[in-house]
């Protein structure tokens, strides 16, 4: 291992960083717009969808996520209905695909989060806003969802980091992230356990940040409590 | 093909079942070197827990299987393969293993300290007063998390078919290229992952049960 061969690797390693982020974000977004209307199903109950999100959270946490980014990135191709269909622009491109088998999977955890949290609200807050004259819904988005989500916020940092770390196996389906120029210079070069160390430091320099972004986030978000 | 899938289950819980019992020992040796007293000790042990849990697992498996050899190569220029499976076993143990350590180790201490004054002031020596009391409730304290992160750890197993073992995910992938239906076969191995997550679901909440049928419900 020399300074050299480091400072050769680490341009062409961090020309991944971006795709990396990018997708980290962009699931995480969707992820979380899908997890808070999934959790407003299951809080309120409406019938048929409140099984629809139950079958879809049990299908993405009990199957692995590479599974999931292989079906839905090369399930299609077997169809040939899909392929003269609208939809083949978007499912044939794996930035698409990659995104979303991490946004499902990211909704289906912080999903079961989000309810773990609505249920711990204890029930005196719920009383309390309908013997205020609330509407249930009016409780539910004005009371009981803000506290829980903040409940719930240090859950949902560990869930952040899993996304970003679950990017890495986008790689797979020809996406060139951090992982994937990983892939390709040990490839060409067989100095293996340089350039994954490298490209292992970069993650934990990224997993760091993200830590300390969350703690700031919980500092800010439960300040009133302490 | 069933048998096909069959074999493949084989091995894809040998693989978990394998990386569970390695990952169990190194929790162990971690969570009491973190909680010993050697301060160097409890620092490197920190630090390479920190790391494990902070490097997608894609990463730790291509750095144990890819760089095992390189090592060997570099050490004494002979080039020896590791098989996919002991890299494998290896690098699932190892992240299991930093999980488990933290849940061992909030377990341990979650043991109130009376329980080992109660124990001295019996006159039983330290040795067997960790093993009979400490221990068996630190186990019950620590159940959930473990059972939590082998259902993560069998997920995980699906990281192995990207280095060549033959388990659900791999032979999902061979499957696939032959017959050009890969939604077919994907879709299988989903489901056979589905039903090995929930039979072991059902299996830990019985031994969760069991673990707490001596527990007193407290009513205020």
């Amino acid at each position: 291992m020399n300074f050299e061969a480091i400072m050769d690797y680490l341009p062409q390693l961090l020309r991944g960083l971006e795709t990396t982020l990018e997708l980290t974000f962009a699931s995480l977004f969707s992820g979380l717009a899908l997890a808070l209307l999934f959790t407003l199903i299951l809080v309120l109950r409406f019938k048929p969808l409140e099984w629809l999100v139950k079958t879809q959270i049990l299908l993405f946490t009990g199957t692995p996520l590479l599974v999931q980014i292989f079906l839905i990135y090369y399930g299609p191709t077997q169809f040939k209905g899909l392929q003269e269909s609208f939809l083949w622009p978007l499912l044939s491109e794996p930035w698409f695909c990659a995104l979303l088998a991490l946004a499902l999977n990211s909704a289906a955890y912080s999903t079961q989060l989000f309810k773990g949290a609505v249920d711990a609200v204890p029930v005196g807050d719920w009383e309390a806003a309908l013997a205020l004259g609330m509407s249930k819904r009016q409780a539910l988005t004005r009371i009981i969802l803000p506290h829980a989500i903040r409940r719930a916020l240090p859950a949902y940092g560990n869930e952040m980091i899993l996304v970003m770390k679950g990017t890495s196996l986008v790689s797979t389906i020809t996406l060139m992230d951090l992982m994937g120029y990983a892939d390709r210079l040990n490839a060409r070069t067989y100095d293996t356990l340089t350039v994954f160390a490298l490209a292992g430091l970069i993650y934990l320099i990224m997993t760091g940040i993200m830590t300390l972004i969350i703690r700031l986030m919980e500092k800010k978000a439960l300040a009133f409590s302490q | 093909m069933a048998v096909l899938f069959f074999n493949a289950t084989l091995m894809t819980l040998g693989l978990a079942l394998s990386s569970l019992i390695l990952g169990l020992i190194l929790a162990s040796v971690f969570a009491l070197l973190e909680l010993g007293r050697f301060r160097t000790l409890r620092y490197l042990t920190t630090t390479l827990v920190m790391v494990l849990r902070g490097l997608p697992e894609i990463l730790v498996v291509f750095f144990i299987y890819f760089g095992s050899s390189h090592a060997i190569f570099m050490l004494t220029d002979e080039y020896v393969e590791v098989s996919p499976f002991t890299a494998g076993t290896i690098a699932l143990g190892l992240i299991y293993g930093a999980y488990a350590s933290q849940t061992l180790r909030g377990a341990l201490m979650a043991v109130h300290k009376g329980q080992l004054e109660s124990a001295k002031a019996l006159g039983i020596n330290a040795r067997r007063s960790f093993i009979k009391i400490v221990l068996p409730q630190a186990l019950r304290h620590a159940l959930p998390g473990l059972g939590n992160q082998w259902l993560v750890l069998l997920k995980d197993t699906a990281l192995v078919a990207l280095i060549g073992t033959t388990e659900l995910l791999h032979q999902a992938q061979m499957l696939s290229s032959k017959t050009f239906e890969p939604f077919t076969w994907y879709s299988v191995a989903a489901v056979i992952y589905l039903i090995i997550t929930i039979i072991s679901q059902r299996l830990l909440n019985n031994m969760k049960a069991k673990a707490s049928q001596h527990e007193r419900v407290v009513t205020a």
